[in-house]
């Protein structure tokens, strides 16, 4: 994962643990996109010292998501989410298929419908009891 | 003038987008830039780089300074001066 959005994720679930300090530079990094150099300029203190306060927040902020593990389940449970999405939108199209001239009553292609629609729903059934065991 | 190619957040909480902004790098801060270059969002698997070619390279060949992660991405993108 990018850097940038390796903080700015943790930073929206951890940030309000920093001091308001730490919160003013953090946020000078990921939400504007400034160099240690122009922030040190515009906070009127070393690189260095930015350099050490961003590291600082950096560590901390993964110690958090060590013991939480908060964005690691927010990112699963999106995943999982993109993929029933996924299901549905296939089970949907599926309905819509066209029957290339085959009779509605010709009971192998109905039955083939059924058994992919079938697997679809299972597998959301599956994803879904996965989501509500996590929490 | 000196400018500055950097990102800038958008989006909403735990769902960040950036826009890839061209800035005057003497007040880093206010937020205003002078035009947008491109986008960037990391949310979709693979993330998605868009650029307005042709107005990144004009800044890039007049001096315009790229941060770390919009060199990435700029190189991602297969833009160079």
């Amino acid at each position: 994962m990018d850097k940038i959005l390796r903080q700015s994720l943790l930073y929206d679930f951890y940030g309000e643990l920093l001091t308001e300090h730490q919160k003013t530079i953090y946020e000078d990094i990921i939400v504007n996109d400034l160099s240690y150099t122009e922030v040190a300029r515009e906070e009127g203190i070393s690189r260095q010292g930015v350099y050490d306060l961003v590291k600082r927040c950096d560590k901390l902020l993964e110690e958090y998501e060590d013991k939480l593990q908060l964005v690691e389940k927010f990112q699963h449970t999106k995943q999982m989410v993109a993929d029933m999405k996924r299901l549905a939108k296939e089970i949907f199209a599926d309905l819509d298929l066209p029957d290339d001239g085959a009779k509605l009553d010709d009971e192998a292609l109905l039955r083939e419908k059924n058994e992919r629609m079938k697997q679809r729903l299972e597998d959301i059934i599956a994803i879904s009891t996965e989501i509500l065991d996590t929490f | 003038m000196a400018v500055k190619m950097r990102l800038k957040r958008m989006g909403y909480k735990k769902h960040p987008i950036y826009r890839v902004v061209v800035a005057d790098a003497r007040s880093p801060r206010d937020g205003k830039f002078i035009e947008e270059v491109g986008t960037y969002d990391p949310n979709q698997e693979p993330s998605v780089v868009k650029f307005n070619e042709e107005a990144a390279k004009k800044w890039l060949s007049n001096g315009a300074q790229p941060t770390d992660t919009v060199a990435r991405l700029l190189k991602q993108a297969g833009i160079e001066k």
